[in-house]
């Protein structure tokens, strides 16, 4: 089992700085997700674990090996692309193949090892085929069974679900954990999809302008993130303008709220951040306002209200089927708890 | 619920007047209406492909009767259209000592610069591809300039050079490198095209990460997934070569254009029925080598078929 370390890692693009000190470590076996929006370095920080970027300066460690120099072919990576990344002069069976006749290895262990890795991803019947002739979703399984065909290391994951409908990202999104669970093997994930990093990572690093915001499991991240820019990116989030009345209380509209901790001062002027299901219609005590929409989601509902005091819209989720319609007046309580402060400036 | 909401999939309300359910637009036209416009875009390609087909193949048949039949041009009519078929103007080229020495050369300097152009434009256009993209669009205007530049300009610069390069330019083969130079305007853009069509950069990228080194990856994936615009290169390059005259004809070199225009100022059939048997040969290489490249080698099949069998086989723990 290995592990990957970056080590104050730092790259550049001309004037950009597309990393700025990247320290992570991820554990042998562990799955770690890099969830951030475009730009915010993650795919830069995969390219330079498979050696096809190098850091301008920090080091770049596999089971504590510095392989920050080492190029691309001599890593022992595997990794899967965010575009169809097939050889289209190849079967599906030969593109497997592929890392193992790199490797010298003999025939008949190459059409063992090809056969056991078509056998995981469930595509035995494709192996004659050629990959104009399977679907994204087949092309990918395939990525994956070639990535592993060699028996990386590490395994990097750039995106590769995000060319997919939602179907078929949800059915590979879990086999590809299945798979990573049953090998062990040391993965990192490169996603924008947020409920992608949720559902799979053992632990996300969320990333803004080349910087690991937070890095904790995702339940962590979802129900306490370290700042305003993690609160907004993971998941959706209600902003209310408050006063900090105290330590661990806000005035929402003249509504206290009680919230985990406020490192502002008495009076200063905030934005509350609170999620939809951390808001909940109640019969009385609440903020007063009006349903503007609600939007039946099958096991929930989303109810979009206008809050009388602070005029803002918010989402409020429900559970089960609300019998409310647009336009009726409801009142809304907030549990502060997870909230996070942040100062308008 | 929304009173006013109406379900988009509900039946359509029944008519009260007849009772019946008002039909919904089927988007079709009715019977009749555009037939004539359909039967004028019918006729349009087909004239188009008759028009074409006479503009190339009449001045073709023109020259066959001049070239194999033996009656005087003056003669030839549609009264004579089948008479005296004959190909002794062309064996009387074959039989000429100087052909075949200059269709050996021509083609041993189509080879040559073939290999020189692939040689030096597939690592450029990979690279430029890879590593610096901004720089194509100058390096495409550099290999147009060529086709801007009249050959002729070329020669010029050959014949001031060539008191110093003798020892160069005394080889039948020192055409090549401006060979490869005239080429280039129809060869990089081949390449070029080829390069776009494929995803080179992921494809290279997960070659590499698979172990392959530059060489394995150029060789196995991009070699292979440009075959097309590889042959396409070549036979343009091929072309070029085997009919340019211009520079072959300045540096005296006995290339076949050269057999050829002394030929036909002495035998004038036998070297327009030379000229039209070239053209025929070269339209029948494009066509077999386009038939050639569409197959698949059988190889790749039964290896696939062997990893499928391991799988079943009941020893395997994958199956």
């Amino acid at each position: 089992m290995t592990n990957l370390s970056y080590v104050s890692v730092r790259k550049t693009f001309g004037p950009t700085v597309a990393l700025e000190g990247l320290d992570l470590d991820v554990k042998p076996g562990e799955l770690i997700s890099l969830l951030g929006p475009s730009g915010c370095g993650k795919t830069t920080a995969l390219r330079i674990a498979a050696g096809f970027e190098f850091a301008d300066s920090g080091a770049v460690l596999v089971s504590n090996a510095d392989i920050t120099r080492t190029p691309a072919h001599k890593r022992n990576m595997g990794m899967v692309f965010q575009s169809y990344s097939l050889f289209p002069n190849l079967t599906v069976a030969n593109n497997v193949d592929f890392g193992l006749r790199t490797r010298k290895m003999g025939s008949a262990e190459r059409h063992k090892r090809v056969a056991e890795m078509l056998e995981l991803v469930q595509l035995t019947h494709l192996a004659d085929r050629y990959p104009h002739q399977i679907s994204g979703g087949q092309a990918q399984r395939v990525a994956l069974a070639r990535a592993l065909a060699v028996q990386p290391s590490v395994l990097l994951l750039d995106e590769p679900l995000s060319a997919l409908d939602a179907k078929v990202r949800t059915t590979l999104r879990d086999e590809i954990r299945r798979i990573q669970t049953e090998l062990g093997i040391t993965t990192l994930f490169v996603t924008h999809d947020q409920e992608e990093a949720l559902a799979i990572s053992d632990r996300i690093g969320v990333m803004s302008n080349g910087r690991l915001e937070q890095l904790g499991t995702p339940r962590d991240v979802y129900r306490h993130p370290s700042s305003a820019f993690v609160a907004r990116f993971v998941g959706s989030m209600n902003e209310l303008p408050a006063t900090v009345v105290g330590n661990h209380a806000v005035n929402v509209g003249g509504h206290p709220v009680v919230v985990g901790q406020t490192t502002q001062d008495d009076g200063t002027s905030v934005r509350l951040l609170v999620r939809p299901e951390d808001m909940k219609v109640v019969d009385d005590g609440g903020l007063h306002g009006t349903v503007t929409t609600c939007t039946f989601q099958g096991s929930s509902t989303i109810l979009g209200v206008r809050l009388d005091v602070v005029d803002v819209l918010t989402s409020v989720h429900v559970a089960g089927i609300a019998d409310l319609n647009p336009g009726e007046r409801v009142q809304v309580e907030i549990d502060g708890s997870r909230a996070v402060c942040e100062s308008m400036s | 619920m929304d009173p006013t909401f109406q379900n988009p999939v509900a039946p359509l309300p029944l008519d009260p007047e007849v009772g019946l359910r008002p039909t919904a637009p089927t988007g079709l036209a009715p019977a009749g209406v555009g037939r004539p416009r359909r039967r004028f875009a019918r006729v349009v390609p087909n004239l188009v492909i008759i028009v074409s087909a006479v503009f190339f193949l009449a001045p073709l048949l023109t020259l066959a009767r001049f070239s194999l039949q033996n009656v005087p041009t003056i003669l030839l009519g549609w009264n004579t259209l089948f008479d005296k078929w004959s190909l002794s103007g062309l064996t009387k080229a074959f039989d000429d000592p100087n052909f075949w020495p200059a269709l050996k050369l021509s083609l041993q300097l189509a080879v040559g610069t073939v290999l020189l152009t692939l040689g030096l434009l597939l690592p450029t256009a990979i690279w430029t591809h890879l590593r610096v993209p901004k720089a194509r669009s100058v390096i495409e205007f550099m290999t147009v300039l060529p086709y801007m530049i009249p050959a002729i300009a070329l020669v010029a610069g050959i014949k001031i050079i060539q008191p110093h390069a003798r020892w160069f330019l005394n080889s039948d083969f020192s055409l090549i490198p401006f060979y490869v130079i005239l080429a280039l305007p129809f060869t990089y853009r081949s390449l070029d095209a080829g390069l776009k069509a494929i995803d080179l950069r992921t494809l290279v990228d997960a070659s590499r990460s698979l172990g392959a080194g530059w060489g394995s990856t150029v060789f196995r994936v991009v070699i292979p997934n440009l075959r097309t615009a590889i042959i396409s290169a070549s036979f343009l390059t091929a072309a070029v070569v085997i009919g340019e005259f211009t520079i072959a004809d300045t540096l005296l070199k006995e290339t076949l254009p050269r057999f050829q225009a002394t030929f036909t100022g002495r035998e004038p059939q036998g070297g327009y029925g030379l000229n039209l048997l070239a053209l025929i040969v070269t339209i029948g290489l494009f066509v077999t080598l386009s038939v050639l490249t569409k197959k698949r080698d059988p190889k790749r099949k039964s290896f696939a078929r062997l990893a499928a069998n391991a799988a079943m086989t009941p020893g395997n723990p994958g199956s």
